[in-house]
């Protein structure tokens, strides 16, 4: 496939050295971009023009670049994940800039994930969520019959729909109180909604978002910018779930 | 926050149906006072309201603060993704805006002397321009803060079904569109055509 001429861009990048070093955002100069280079492809071009001259290359995460495994998050010209709807920026390519852009990048910037070096963030609050319940408690042994306890199809999907989350922390980062609810709730509605998750239910709901609320985000105000940017289009009805589940394991639980 | 506000939402079209009654003239609205008053229960009602409304600002303070405190901050460049409404994006000054009116009605209806009938005291005040002026940003702020609240308050509950959700936004939606209807009703005294209205009336009277 041939492409059409390559291209220069400013990129504006935050700089900080480490966790508790004062950042700020620095501009480089990219030359010879092609347009089918992807966003974190052009990263890699700068940080070795970086390398080679002596200077330390910028740190970002990415890992599959392929959009699923949920280690790449950048906001970039102020769009959580880049102007791509519902996409990862790893899946965003330069065919979206023009000759002579700027660039503007930065790390999530939420209270609970403190930057540790320059585009990377600390995101185990995350981890510690699913830490708390987002499991199920089985025996080992043989593997049961898969279709020993039947599910209904939609239900299953429904699970399937909420478990599509990658916990890349868009939805806190794009979240005008920095609350992790939309994580929250797909992580548990997706446990919920199988009947395989169904003996620690209430247990689970009280914990993860004990758990979550102890980690330092903010409150959900029902403002739907986290479904708006969610990489993996997980529903906001996830978070009504997690509610429901909450309320219900309170009122009924014996916890 | 939410299941108080969805108790102050459902008074607020009570209290838009009982001046509704205006409508229907002196003896209607001033009957349906009475009514009120006389009632012994109607007190009790009242320090409820005052409770709902009171944990309705403690629980909504309460939530703001930690948000505050833990939103995200220091972006360079920010765009909004179409999740917020002006509604949404509103709520703390909506929010103000609708105490702020509060404490002004009820030092003008409820702290004052109710000799010249209820009736008299709603109707002369809205001849006021000022105080429609007043009376009507308090609907507007109202209607914005409930465009966004009612619909909340649901999720916020745990009610989100692809059925009934859209059902709930239009629902919220046109509870907040009704609350242009005390503008409306102040706008109409303001204009006199009350009293036009009655004139009318007396004419037709006449010929008859």
């Amino acid at each position: 496939m041939t492409s059409s001429k390559n291209f220069s861009v400013t990129v504006r990048v935050w700089r900080q050295a480490g966790p508790q070093e004062p950042g700020k955002m620095v501009s480089y100069r990219v030359k010879d971009v092609s347009p089918d280079m992807s966003f974190l492809e052009m990263l890699d071009i700068l940080n070795d023009e970086l390398i080679r001259k002596g200077g330390s290359p910028i740190a970002f995460e990415s890992d599959c670049r392929e959009g699923i495994c949920g280690c790449c998050g950048l906001v970039v010209n102020g769009d959580v994940h880049g102007p791509d709807e519902h996409s990862t920026v790893c899946q965003l390519h330069m065919r979206r800039f023009r000759d002579g852009d700027v660039i503007t990048v930065e790390p999530w910037r939420v209270k609970a994930f403190p930057v540790l070096k320059d585009l990377v963030v600390d995101r185990s609050p995350l981890d510690r969520i699913i830490a708390a319940g987002g499991f199920i408690s089985v025996n080992t042994g043989a593997a049961p019959d898969a279709n020993a306890i039947p599910v209904d199809k939609a239900r299953a999907e429904e699970a399937m729909d909420a478990a599509a989350c990658i916990g890349c922390g868009a939805c806190v980062a794009s979240c005008p109180n920095g609350a992790a609810m939309l994580f929250t709730g797909a992580k548990i509605s997706q446990l919920a909604l199988l009947p395989q998750g169904a003996p620690e239910r209430a247990e689970r709901a009280l914990n993860m978002v004990a758990a979550m609320d102890k980690q330092g985000f903010g409150n959900c105000t029902n403002e739907y910018e986290c479904e708006a940017v969610c990489p993996k289009e997980v529903k906001v009805a996830n978070i009504a779930r997690m509610n429901r589940e909450f309320l219900l394991a309170n009122l009924f639980s014996k916890k | 926050m939410a299941a108080s506000g969805l108790l102050l939402g459902g008074f607020m079209l009570v209290h838009l149906a009982e001046n509704l009654l205006l409508f229907k003239g002196e003896a209607a609205y001033n009957g349906w006072v009475d009514l009120l008053l006389s009632n012994p229960a109607t007190p009790l009602l009242e320090i409820g309201l005052l409770f709902v409304f009171v944990a309705h600002i403690i629980t909504g303070v309460w939530v703001r603060v930690e948000d505050f405190l833990n939103a995200p901050r220091g972006y360079e460049a920010r765009k909004w993704q179409g999740g917020r409404t002006v509604g949404s994006a509103t709520m703390l000054y909506t929010a103000a805006a609708i105490l702020a009116y509060l404490v002004y009605h009820m030092l003008t209806f409820r702290f004052v002397d109710h000799s010249m009938g209820f009736y008299q005291m709603v109707t002369s005040a809205f001849r006021s321009p000022v105080f429609t002026a007043i009376y009507i940003a308090g609907s507007a702020a109202l209607a914005l803060h409930l465009s966004h609240g009612m619909q909340s308050a649901f999720q916020t509950l745990g009610l989100n079904h692809p059925k009934y959700t859209p059902l709930i936004k239009a629902g919220g939606l046109l509870v907040a569109l009704a609350m242009t209807g005390f503008a409306l009703i102040s706008l109409y005294y303001l204009a006199g055509l009350d009293l036009k209205a009655a004139e009318a009336g007396a004419q037709m009277v006449v010929i008859n």
